[in-house]
């Protein structure tokens, strides 16, 4: 089956600058992917690739079995963007902003537009200078549904939205891909994207560092086990087992993260006499958070 | 019927457009209506022929109505404002919108780039024509003030003017569309606008200076004392030529440019 994005060693620089680094991967139609990284990780960049807006430095993309540089305005017909940090003309209403690019597109039912505005409350007939960042954003989901697009395209879609109307955001995702359409959403926000989407890829500096169900991906996280010893134990001793780090040591009472399977790790501590052991349940935080210190870590040594 | 970018940036633009064109209109007006007043003013002549004249675009007689027209309009306010209009549109529309971010939503169109460009440059067209049918209308009305010029060369001098604003306007937006920059395509519009006038102006009166008058866009359409021979084919030739390059120019970088 064609499937709805797939990237081919995407590459982009910027000069000495690399954004986003061999990035291959894979949407099948109907899924709702959660493309999930801080901050600078390289998401934007990679969905401007995709929506041909840059051209990669090495490396190709299709979307709906098209090529994204060469079949880019095939593609735009089918497909629903919403850039982040949208900006809309300034002077224009919402509406005035819905009626052009319903023109533009050629292809919109009023009734469906009647129907999203509704839906989100939309503030259509004031400037967008005077809207809330909230109020601005729900305009650009208009416009990014409204020709009930094939795929969508967000980049941070909820950004400024309050918490009921991403509820109804992310009913609308499901309703979506319950139609067998296509969502590739980013976000920084893993309670976002842990909520909405069937899959989810990690990026991570520029590389994709993990691409799973959201399942796959819990069983892959570190859990977390507190064990108390009947004596003080090294810590060396249980950290060299693979999968395993100490957190946490304070006499008998150890800590431990363990990721992947847990039978060495339980084998080295039966090995100590354990007396008690706590195991907390597989914790998808943990996992991101990992990413996101080491990137912050990362930058704070390359500022250093 | 206007393509839909044409007509979107003609909205976005319409208080700025319809401004120029009327601020034009009335400056225009109230140099033709001083007219009477000056035309026998022998001491006004005097002052042409000298290089200081020509830095003003004055170069010819200030007392007949078309060195009247030239020294107070067509030399110097009319491109002024024309340039102004097309260079600073030729910046914002590609570099400019895409530096505030509003160009993503129009990329995101299933449309080439090369369309979103060509719609573009025809709002830039329109807002030229607009600015000198105004200029136009206003130097009609002057014939009721004894500032008689042939109705061919008036219109024929607009159109060369709005010709050459676009011709700079759509070189900045070229520079736009290379650099993403507005700041560098305002920069690079006006200091080439600004060695053209000073070419065609000096040439006039510094003798070295002379053969680059070729060179410059203001010979073209109003520099070569059009007032008063008309607007020959080959002026409008040079005009809609260096246009098409620059359009060409544009619409190639715009292809390869990186968006955000």
């Amino acid at each position: 089956m064609r499937s709805a994005i797939e990237t081919f060693g995407l590459t982009k620089r910027y000069g000495a600058i690399t954004a986003v680094a061999d990035l291959s991967l894979r949407v099948e139609p109907g899924q709702v992917f959660g493309f999930l990284g801080p901050n600078g990780a390289g998401k934007s960049t990679t969905i401007r690739m995709l929506l041909g807006l840059q051209r990669p430095t090495r490396g190709h993309a299709t979307l709906l079995g098209l090529d994204a540089a060469a079949g880019s305005v095939e593609i735009h017909r089918c497909i629903g963007y919403l850039p982040g940090d949208l900006e809309l003309f300034p002077r224009l209403t919402g509406r005035q902003h819905i009626a052009w690019f319903a023109r533009a597109r050629g292809d919109v039912d009023d009734a469906l537009v009647r129907q999203l505005i509704e839906r989100f409350q939309v503030v259509a007939d004031r400037p967008v200078r005077e809207l809330s960042k909230g109020n601005r954003q729900k305009v650009g989901l208009v416009l990014a549904f409204m020709h009930r697009p094939e795929l969508l395209v967000l980049d941070e879609p909820t950004s400024g939205l309050d918490p009921l109307m991403q509820h109804e955001f992310a009913d609308l995702l499901r309703e979506t891909a319950d139609q067998g359409r296509t969502v590739f959403l980013s976000s920084h926000e893993l309670d976002e994207v842990q909520r909405v989407a069937d899959r989810i890829g990690i990026i991570k500096q520029g590389r994709l560092v993990a691409e799973d169900t959201v399942d796959g991906l819990r069983r892959a996280a570190p859990r977390k086990m507190e064990v108390l010893f009947r004596r003080p134990v090294d810590p060396a001793a249980l950290s060299m087992v693979t999968g395993v780090s100490v957190t946490a040591c304070d006499g008998p009472q150890v800590t431990l993260e363990v990721t992947g399977e847990i039978a060495a790790a339980l084998k080295a501590i039966a090995d100590h006499d354990p007396v008690d052991l706590i195991c907390r349940p597989a914790d998808l935080d943990e996992l991101f958070l990992g990413f996101y210190r080491e990137s912050a870590d990362a930058e704070v040594s390359h500022a250093g | 019927m206007l393509a839909d970018i044409t007509r979107l940036e003609l909205t976005l633009r319409r208080r700025s457009t319809i401004g120029y064109a009327a601020g034009m209109a009335l400056y225009t007006l109230a140099v033709v209506v001083l007219y009477p007043s000056f035309k026998n003013s022998t001491s006004l002549d005097s002052l042409s022929g000298s290089t200081a004249a020509a830095l003003f675009g004055v170069t010819e007689s200030l007392t007949s109505p078309g060195g009247w027209l030239n020294g107070n309009i067509y030399g110097n306010f009319f491109p002024l404002i024309m340039l102004l209009l097309t260079i600073g549109y030729g910046a914002a529309t590609v570099a400019g919108q895409d530096e505030d971010g509003t160009l993503a939503l129009l990329i995101a169109l299933p449309l080439p780039r090369r369309a979103i460009l060509v719609q573009k440059a025809a709002a830039m067209a329109l807002q030229a024509l607009l600015l000198a049918a105004a200029v136009t209308i206003a130097v009609f009305i002057g014939r009721a003030f004894a500032l008689t010029i042939s109705p061919g060369n008036a219109i024929a001098i607009s159109a060369a003017l709005a010709l050459m604003g676009l011709d700079f306007g759509l070189m900045t937006m070229a520079t736009g569309a290379a650099t993403r920059r507005r700041g560098t395509a305002l920069a690079v519009g006006v200091s080439l606008a600004a060695v053209s006038y000073l070419l065609s102006s000096l040439a006039q009166t510094i003798s070295w200076i002379r053969p680059g008058r070729y060179l410059s866009l203001f010979y073209w359409s109003v520099g070569d004392d059009q007032i008063s021979k008309g607007v020959g084919a080959g002026d409008f030739a040079v005009l809609i030529a260096v246009g098409l390059c620059a359009l060409w120019a544009a619409a190639d970088a715009f292809r390869r440019a990186d968006l955000n």
